[in-house]
């Protein structure tokens, strides 16, 4: 049992994977609009197991990773336990965001370069949180409660947690790969849970779990040598909730799961491109040794 | 009185003289980058040991011939420099994964003790500095020769020293055990005067 855990297969996917199926589904229990934060609690918890619990205070970037989530899970559950929402929940949202990526991208602010990624993150963790629709788009749909409909932005941050894991392990940053397919997983389990029948709202909680993507490509881009620009590709990918509009909503059951498989597929094709860049920019060199 | 006087100067130059060496003074030498090495050696999931060196150390040594007890070592290794002859390997140790070297640049060791175990053989004590994180280490460590080095007429001392680190007490904690976590040290130095 242990060697399996050990299998970096295993920690990366199926894992995470239950991890986030048991704890969604724990939090529903307790109390449905907090189920969203089942998908950072799964990426906590396999941070935990898989790296370990890191110091406090923290001296790597890692360590602050994990503690930075760890508060952006804790503000985000509350403010969905208190029922926050609107200009509030983004104002919360985007000061902790902010201040995580500062948190973590001061020792490495050391060239233009990197200053210039710093501003390109921030303005991404602005869309994260400011962005019309960001909370509530595809709000349409499902029967969910607790800030909108769910299947969409958990579908942009699949992708985007994909497309920095993806290029983590093509740029040899195996933990930083890892943990962000770790992200992926556990928003997987997210869907699982929504799919076809949506039943939970996304929240405050879920964009917290958005925004850890984001601080996941702050380390890969600040601290690695991977190409991480190719990251950009995979932005568009923040708007599939605007994109499910444009899509053929489905009657019944079978319309509304072909229509939620639909978006997901959407929102995970720019981060394919991504990684395709991403492998392309190394010379097509699949493993890194 | 004359007599008297210069039998004491006499007396007291000679008495130092016997003592002086006693209290010889320590000596200062840099390291010579050209003939030191640092190098490692890791388990690789239990099939082969993978081999590797920092290509970029420096620091000094107070070399105290007479009272070896007495010196001192300051190692600072760039951790940027690690070379396991593989590229895209090197660039994996570089990132946070193993020696993070964006964030933690520089690895040092400061000596705190040294015993004498032998003639030419002693333990050194000191302060090993890795990814943020200072854990106390001890190397076995042979004093070689110093001298004139016939090579660069300059006053040299060499020595090496042996070890073994266990990585995960620094955090690094990637791959471990599989990646062994046992890491030993084979440390090659010569220093010269300053």
């Amino acid at each position: 049992m242990s060697e399996l855990l050990q299998d970096p297969f295993v920690q990366s996917s199926v894992l995470p994977l239950l991890a986030g199926l048991i704890l969604v589904g724990a939090l529903h229990l307790l109390r449905r609009s907090l189920a969203a934060a089942g998908i950072a609690a799964g990426f906590l918890v396999v941070f935990a197991m898989v790296i370990g619990l890191p110091a406090l205070p923290p001296p790597s970037s890692m360590g602050k990773l994990f503690w930075a989530s760890a508060v952006g899970l804790l503000l985000g559950a509350a403010a969905d336990a208190a029922g926050v929402r609107g200009r509030v929940a983004s104002a919360v949202l985007a000061v902790w965001l902010a201040a995580s990526l500062l948190w973590i991208a001061l020792p490495a602010l050391d060239s233009a370069v990197a200053v210039v990624t710093l501003v390109i993150l921030l303005g991404t963790a602005a869309c994260v949180a400011f962005a019309r629709g960001s909370e509530t788009h595809g709000s349409e749909g499902g029967g969910s409660e607790g800030g909108g409909s769910p299947t969409a932005p958990a579908a942009s941050l699949l992708a985007l947690a994909l497309a920095v894991g993806g290029t983590a392990l093509i740029g040899s940053s195996a933990s930083i790969a890892q943990m962000a397919l770790a992200l992926a997983a556990s928003a997987g389990a997210f869907l699982l849970w929504n799919w076809p029948v949506e039943r939970h709202g996304w929240g405050l909680s879920g964009r917290v779990a958005t925004g850890i993507a984001v601080l996941l490509a702050a380390v890969l881009a600040l601290f690695t040598q991977t190409q991480a620009a190719v990251l950009l590709l995979a932005l568009p990918a923040l708007l599939a909730g605007h994109v499910r509009r444009f899509l053929p909503q489905g009657d019944g059951l079978i319309g509304r799961a072909a229509s939620a498989a639909a978006v997901t597929v959407v929102a995970v094709l720019p981060a394919l491109v991504a990684i395709g860049a991403a492998y392309a920019l190394t010379g097509g060199e699949a493993s890194p040794y | 009185m004359k007599k008297t006087l210069f039998a004491a100067a006499l007396f007291a130059a000679t008495a130092i003289g016997a003592v002086a060496p006693a209290f010889a003074a320590p000596v200062s030498y840099k390291i010579d980058p050209a003939h030191t090495a640092v190098a490692f050696i890791v388990n690789h999931v239990a099939f082969s040991n993978v081999i590797g060196r920092f290509n970029t150390v420096g620091g000094d040594v107070t070399f105290d011939k007479d009272a070896v007890e007495k010196s001192v070592v300051n190692v600072t290794i760039d951790t940027a420099s690690v070379d396991t002859n593989h590229a895209k390997r090197d660039e994996h140790l570089r990132s946070p994964d193993f020696f993070n070297a964006k964030e933690f640049p520089k690895m040092t060791f400061k000596s705190t003790k040294i015993e004498k175990t032998g003639d030419k053989t002693g333990k050194l004590h000191g302060d090993l500095t890795m990814l943020g994180v200072t854990k106390p280490v001890v190397l076995d460590i042979t004093f070689n020769k110093d001298g004139v080095s016939p090579a660069s007429k300059l006053e040299t001392a060499g020595f090496s020293a042996r070890g073994t680190v266990k990585r995960t007490d620094f955090g690094m904690k990637y791959g471990a055990p599989a990646i062994g976590d046992d890491i030993q040290l084979l440390i090659e130095v010569e220093a010269v005067k300053s």
